[in-house]
């Protein structure tokens, strides 16, 4: 019996438009103070009311690979909280800035499961670790969106999970859909969500290069 | 089936070389060896992998190698699974490799004299004497699909060298 | 004649008179000059307060300057600026030492200066407690007597009205159903489209103001159902809902198991009410829409019943006429579901199998068939979350991990199967039928054999399609010595047994084949439970053979016999049991007694061959039941010599 190549399988799925590699985000920070009404309100908005939020609890650890004139960023999460779910290994893309007039940042992303050997393997790669967190918190979905609220962590040298330390008193809220390419009418519906969670927190488009660069 | 297409990897330090393998038994896996020097570091992954050593490929001034196939057809005679693989290196044959397969057995000590007394039966004169090298440090380790791809790189990795067929 | 007297209109005299000379000529003093009246002013400047006057210092300087080099300096003139001088002076002394003062203290050499530490000043607390206290008091009183106007008012609004508030009855409504506003009216919705269904009919319903009723016009309703009991008071309503045609009134889905012998349909149409009280028109609007919102639910229930029916490939067809469906579940044994649904005013049922059916209706598979319908829904929006975060939402936890773990495409294509409600409805009741024949068997059985007893414990966990008993056989008296366990279990078409040796029987759906198992065991039992009491008793055993092959043919089970020999050897105890005919019980004497030396057989030693065997007759024997007897025998036997 002979199945079709794997390869080719593949290359037709993404001609085909049904894996979805572009993520669109929007972002947000709230501080510890509002965060529990900030999570009343997103249980209230969102899906299964009943089930109430889902904590998780991700380590991530951020590679680059030099060589290139572009520096590579690819990403290693893993769950701490479900040991027993494979690691995710993620390569986001440049945001496409063009369009100002777009509601939410629009990014390619590509989520890959994969065995535990990962780390070693990018490390024999050539990928240099750049920097790594913890971050702690809640999930909702909402149709299609995932909207996560989380709080980031640094890892200690000991690497033992009592004595993380908060980056900030504030919490990340994230909310983001994955979709193949072309379906830009979810982003339309991003952003009314985004306006029901309005005083509370403001999710919008980050500049990141206007970050990393900082204020003049 | 098992397909191999294969990226060589330049960085500093000693070349490295990234082996993808995908296997028709595992139809949702891709399994990546990276071989750098005497270090072998396999990845189990999603099939999403490929896509990405493509982008990385345009990363590393590699040049992709030959690719290597191994298709044919698969029996199953009760407890064992026997698939006949013609080997063809860029369409060009090299070869025929047979595996053989005990499915109830997970541990090969237990089952490697029965897998050879089953192959003497048809393959005759032919049947190796011996475990195959990868195998032979592993027998009382639980087997895993990686595994069979491990062997399978072992054999490709002799044709590449061969010049005539095996 | 007018003489006109000249008047002379003249100023008072301004200027003060200094001195009236003797001949009348008064001296003025002469007009303040500029320079004087301004020193007349200075005079008055008082240095020691104000600083608005420092700027004029330095022109006072010079005027005071001036004055003292006036020559012809009038003492009067003088004066006032001497004091304007002096106070002058003083005051740039005092400047001067200040400003050296400050210079020194600057320096922090000579001079230091420092803060007082001051008493702060005193709080009077209970003053300013007093004031807040007067204040809210006040402001207290004004919303109390607000309040009370509003009680007041709405008391008053409550007693004279007889029918509840709209507003009021909107509110209840919104606490239990989603209300939208569309332009002058307001839309509910019944559906369970947020609960994940994807039925393609609405649920929508209106809600509108009641007209006003004169309570006159109100009568009680009529008695539903013997069993209602009396018709609870019914408060007219505000609120009026209108549903849509074919949700009103009540349905339900009727589940029951039937045998192919029985009618397949009756046409009588019998007019009978349903158990649950029927829909008045003046329902109270929340029965109402509990009843549509059921109605839309076994709507959709036997939608997806009926769809899966036609397409589901079988052995045998299921039918779907009308509102009923008939699937087969065993040879012999139909499953019919049917929608029942009585609108007001349409109270005859529609054809189906009679009256006295109706108490065939299996609840239990009913719920089953609701809980699977809600299990799709469930299954519709409650996706698992991807763990990490950053996954995408979707894929099931196993699918997640089938890539890194390598499964293969047997357990792939495992993965994606999936059953239909039909199919699970089917091996319910699959189950559901095994279970209850096995446990008729189970209780005739223990009915019938009264000797070795028969108990059998139903495991209280089960699943709908598994299910597990333990059988105990045991004798009373002897439970110690020898009892037998059988598992048996119940599975959706098959049974499996395992029995005490370890050995595992695989049975079909026939139940003939259990009970000849059974009483296979309950003999095997028998003879095993007299070996373990032999082997008390001292006796020991020669043979035994659980299935016996001499003998006459059992219609069910198997013959089991054995054989044993007493303590000293000199007695022989034969024992058959069988399920047609009993047990027989035979004994020998060893050394026979009626030996005599014959022609062919001369030496005496040939005596110890044993005897033939001796029937006893058991139904006369002593003893509660057959281990008790054998018990009795065998002591008997027992010769001490």
């Amino acid at each position: 019996m002979m199945a079709q190549p794997l390869s080719s399988a593949i290359d037709t799925a993404f001609k085909s438009n049904i894996v979805p590699d572009q993520e669109y985000l929007l972002q947000g920070s709230v501080l510890d103070k509002v965060v529990e009404v900030l999570l009343h309100r997103l249980r209230g908005l969102c899906d299964n009311v009943d089930s109430g939020p889902e904590p998780f609890q991700d380590h991530e650890m951020c590679f680059t690979i030099r060589t290139t004139p572009t520096p590579l960023n690819l990403r290693v999460r893993r769950a701490l909280d479900h040991q027993e779910m494979p690691w995710q290994l993620r390569y986001i893309g440049q945001p496409e800035y063009g369009d100002k007039m777009r509601p939410t940042i629009i990014r390619s992303s590509i989520d890959i499961g994969c065995s535990a050997t990962v780390v070693e393997f990018l490390t024999e790669l050539g990928c240099r670790m750049e920097f790594e967190y913890i971050a702690r918190g809640y999930m909702f979905r909402k149709g299609r969106m995932k909207i996560t609220v989380s709080k980031v962590f640094k890892m200690n040298q000991n690497k033992s999970q009592e004595s993380m330390e908060p980056l900030s008193e504030s919490y990340l809220v994230e909310l983001s859909v994955l979709a193949p390419r072309g379906q830009d009418a979810i982003a339309e519906d991003m952003r009314s969500f985004a306006e029901q969670l309005r005083p509370l927190v403001n999710l919008d488009k980050v500049d990141f290069k206007r970050l990393v660069h900082g204020p003049p | 089936m098992i397909l191999m297409p294969n990226f060589g990897v330049v960085v500093a330090g000693p070349p490295r070389t990234v082996h993808l393998l995908n296997n028709s038994e595992q139809p949702a896996t891709v399994f990546s060896i990276l071989e750098s020097g005497q270090k072998q570091v396999p990845l189990v992954s999603d099939p999403l992998f490929m896509d990405l050593m493509k982008k990385l490929a345009s990363v590393y001034t590699g040049k992709q190698q030959t690719r290597m196939e191994a298709k044919g057809p698969r029996f199953e005679v009760a407890d064992f699974l026997v698939k006949l693989g013609t080997v063809t290196m860029n369409q060009n044959f090299k070869g025929v490799l047979v595996e053989v397969e005990y499915r109830p057995c997970v541990v090969p000590a237990y089952c490697w004299e029965l897998i050879r007394e089953f192959m003497q039966g048809f393959l005759g004169t032919c049947a190796p004497a011996q475990a195959p090298v990868y195998l032979q440090n592993r027998m009382q380790e639980i087997y895993q699909p990686l595994d069979t791809i491990q062997q399978y790189l072992e054999q490709f990795r002799e044709y590449r060298k061969a010049v005539t067929v095996r | 004649m007018a003489y006109s007297v000249n008047v002379a209109i003249e100023a008072p005299i301004e200027n003060q008179i200094q001195e009236i000379s003797y001949d009348g000529t008064e001296v003025y003093q002469q007009p303040l000059s500029m320079s004087e009246s301004l020193s007349k002013l200075a005079a008055k400047i008082d240095f020691g307060k104000g600083q608005e006057e420092k700027e004029e210092k330095p022109n006072e300087k010079q005027e005071d300057e001036a004055a003292a080099k006036d020559p012809a300096a009038y003492q009067s003139s003088l004066w006032p600026w001497d004091s304007v001088r002096n106070k002058l002076k003083n005051a740039l002394t005092e400047v001067c030492v200040l400003s050296d003062v400050l210079a020194i203290a600057k320096e922090k050499r000579y001079l230091v200066l420092d803060p007082v530490p001051q008493d702060p000043p005193e709080i009077k607390a209970m003053v300013t407690v007093y004031a807040r206290k007067k204040a809210l008091g006040g402001a207290a009183a004004v919303l109390l007597t607000g309040a009370e106007r509003l009680r007041t008012s709405q008391s008053e609004l409550v007693r004279n009205r007889s029918v509840p508030d709209f507003h009021l009855e909107l509110l209840q409504l919104r606490k239990n159903w989603r209300l939208k506003k569309v332009g002058n009216s307001i839309i509910g919705d019944v559906s369970y489209r947020t609960a994940g269904s994807k039925f393609a009919q609405s649920g929508m319903f209106e809600v509108s103001k009641a007209e006003e009723d004169t309570p006159s016009n109100w009568s009680p309703p009529p008695p539903q159902s013997p069993n209602a009991g009396p018709a609870p008071p019914k408060t007219p309503s505000a609120l009026r809902v209108t549903l849509p045609s074919e949700l009103q009134g009540v349905a339900f889905i009727e589940v029951h198991c039937r045998k192919d012998d029985e009618a397949l349909f009756s046409t009588t149409v019998t007019s009978a009410s349903l158990n649950t009280a029927g829909p008045m028109p003046d329902m109270h609007w929340q029965k109402k829409l509990e009843a549509a919102q059921n109605v839309l639910f076994c709507k959709e229930l036997f939608n997806q019943l009926a769809k899966e029916a036609v397409q589901l490939p079988g052995p045998i067809p299921h039918m779907v006429v009308g509102n009923q469906i008939v699937a087969s579940i065993l040879p012999g044994i139909q499953l019919i579901i049917g929608l029942r649904h009585s609108t007001s005013s349409n109270s005859k049922k529609s054809s189906g199998p009679p009256q006295q059916k109706k108490s065939d209706h299996d609840h239990v598979l009913e719920h089953s068939i609701h809980q699977l319908l809600r299990e799709v829904h469930h299954k519709n929006t409650h996706h698992p979350f991807p763990h990490p975060s950053s996954g995408p939402l979707g894929p099931s936890k196993q699918r997640c991990l089938a890539g890194p773990t390598a499964v293969d495409r047997h357990e792939l294509t495992e993965m994606s199967k999936s059953q239909t409600l039909l199919e699970q409805i089917i091996e319910q009741t699959q189950h559901f039928t095994m279970r209850r024949r096995t446990e008729y068997v189970l209780d005739t059985i223990a009915k019938e054999v009264r000797d070795p007893l028969i108990v059998s414990h139903w495991n209280s966990i089960n699943s709908p399609t598994k299910a597990c008993v333990k059988v105990n056989i045991l004798t009373h008296g002897y439970d110690t010595i020898c009892r037998t366990l059988l598992t048996i279990h119940v599975g959706k078409k098959s049974l499996k047994c395992i029995c005490r040796d370890g050995s595992v029987m695989n049975m079909s759906y026939e139940i003939q084949e259990l009970r000849d198992l059974l009483i296979c065991q309950i003999h095997q039992h028998q003879i095993t439970a007299v070996q373990a009491l032999a082997k008390c008793m001292g006796w020991q055993l020669l043979s035994n053979s659980m299935h016996l092959g001499v003998g006459e043919v059992q219609q069910m089970g198997n013959a089991s016999s054995c054989i044993l020999a007493s303590p000293i050897g000199d007695r022989l105890i034969a024992v058959r049991c069988e399920p047609q005919a009993g047990v027989h019980v035979s004994i020998a004497h060893s050394p026979r007694k009626d030996f005599f030396p014959s022609q062919l057989v001369k030496e005496r030693k040939w005596e110890n061959l044993g005897g033939s065997y001796k029937e006893v007759r058991w139904d006369k024997m002593e003893g509660k039941n057959f281990l008790n007897k054998m018990e009795l025998l065998m002591a008997s036997l027992t010769s001490s010599s």
